[in-house]
């Protein structure tokens, strides 16, 4: 269960990467998409439209407010698979 | 030398990214080689002369270009350009600079992968939303503008071939009408296997056979009553006319009419004209160039035909064109004070012509670089 949540989380973490345009040393699990890393609302529905693609799950467009950082983003994608 | 003006936009200065390499020399001296850019197979068939290792990431950074499509790369690389190497004097970053740019349809590419995404996925909404604004034919002219701070007016004119001149249409429009000073202004075209296929099958068995091309040229348009403009300017668009042919068969006249309205509206005798660089490519036997000489009752010293150099680079074409003239008047000092004809004809039927006024800045240049 451990590796499959490490798995997880490292691959939530290449995605926001990705997205961003960071590289992964770059990446906080608290810092600010917006404040810190230059994030735009379009990149935040491009995360959250990649991890629907990449982990088959549905996230609800109104989680978006809460996707601000990474560690949020790990919380909400952990809550899809909860619901499931 | 000095040259009356006439009140059109006075070009300082242009940057072009085309098949002879990025930047305006290389196409300068591909220009005055007369030596067509290298052809290779296209991914949609035919031929192509496309702009040799062209590469957004290495040539803009990491920042920005992740989902950038090649038509805007080019057009953030040739604005990028003018602003920089191929400056006259760059306009503050943060101003208001307009920029005007030509396009056919944005990126047929974007456009098509983006339908074919949804239309193949497991749900229609499954799409890469940083891909969406690639849709949007105005994409490389908005996207360039945000890269550099261009605050001021932003638009894109859809055109096909004649698109660089309608856009300096456009770009005349905004500063006569006071709602821009510094215009960049110029048409931008990409190849891929989509566009490839699209021409293929749009041109059919009656296509001319040319390769196809790509890139984008840009223009720094200053009005005419700026204090530089008459120090360093390098040609004033003195005229520019359109009109619209039923068919491929009325480009000619319908053409000759635009050039002899263009020539009417000023002090421009048919004599005067030392250049003509025409749209069409010679296996096309070039309606163009006959209208030329039609209006003209002769060849004008100097024949420019980008497309037989470049191929067919559709809405880059008419910039290109432009910026030839320019590249060939540095080197020819009785070009001063004297005109040039630039003709476009779009396979939809828009036909235009710009009549370019030679500067004294044409020949004399404004920095160290060679072109």
């Amino acid at each position: 269960m451990t590796t499959i949540i490490d798995e997880r989380f490292a691959r939530i973490r290449e995605i926001v990467c990705d997205v961003l345009e960071l590289d992964e040393d770059e990446l906080t699990l608290y810092g600010s998409f917006v404040d810190e890393f230059g994030g735009d609302s379009l990149q935040a529905i491009e995360i959250l439209s990649s991890l629907e693609r990449a982990f088959g799950i549905v996230i609800d467009q109104s989680e978006l407010a809460r996707m601000v950082n990474l560690s949020a983003v790990a919380d909400v994608v952990a809550e899809s698979f909860g619901k499931q | 030398m000095t040259v009356i003006r006439g009140g059109g936009p006075v070009v300082m200065a242009w940057s072009a990214v085309s098949p002879f390499g990025i930047g305006a020399d290389p196409f300068g001296s591909g220009v005055r080689a007369g030596v067509p850019a290298q052809a290779g197979p296209g991914a949609g068939g035919g031929l192509v002369r496309s702009v040799p290792g062209f590469d957004a990431r290495a040539l803009l950074g990491r920042k920005g270009t992740r989902s950038m499509d090649r038509v805007t790369a080019l057009a953030v690389t040739a604005v990028g350009r003018l602003l920089g190497p191929d400056a006259w004097r760059p306009p503050a970053p943060g101003g208001p600079v307009a920029l005007v740019l030509g396009t056919t349809m944005g990126s047929a590419r974007s456009t098509m992968d983006f339908t074919r995404d949804s239309i193949t996925g497991d749900r229609p909404h499954l799409v890469d939303p940083a891909r969406f604004p690639n849709t949007v034919m105005n994409c490389a002219a908005g996207l360039s503008a945000i890269r550099y701070g261009l605050k001021g007016p932003n638009a894109t004119v859809a055109g096909g071939r004649a698109a660089g001149l309608l856009a300096l249409n456009y770009a005349r429009r905004l500063q006569r009408g006071g709602r821009a000073h510094t215009v960049l202004c110029g048409g931008a075209e990409e190849y891929s296997a989509a566009r490839g296929w699209l021409r293929r099958h749009a041109l059919g068995p009656d296509g001319d056979g040319a390769p196809a091309g790509e890139g984008c040229a840009v223009l720094h348009l200053e009005p005419s009553h700026a204090p530089e403009a008459g120090e360093h300017g390098l040609a004033e668009v003195a005229a520019l006319e359109f009109g619209v042919a039923a068919g491929p068969g009325e480009v000619r006249s319908v053409l000759a009419a635009c050039l002899r309205r263009a020539l009417a509206s000023g002090p421009f005798a048919p004599s005067d004209v030392w250049a003509a660089a025409t749209g069409g490519t010679a296996e096309a036997g070039d309606p163009e160039r006959a209208a030329v000489a039609d209006v003209l009752g002769r060849t004008p010293p100097v024949r420019i035909s980008c497309a037989d150099l470049v191929g067919d680079t559709s809405a880059a074409a008419a910039t290109l064109q432009i910026a030839a003239v320019l590249a060939t008047a540095r080197r020819t000092p009785a070009a001063v004070g004297r005109t040039a004809l630039v003709t476009s004809a779009d396979r939809d039927g828009t036909v235009g012509c710009a009549l370019l006024r030679l500067l004294p800045g044409a020949v004399r240049g404004w920095g160290v670089s060679s072109k």
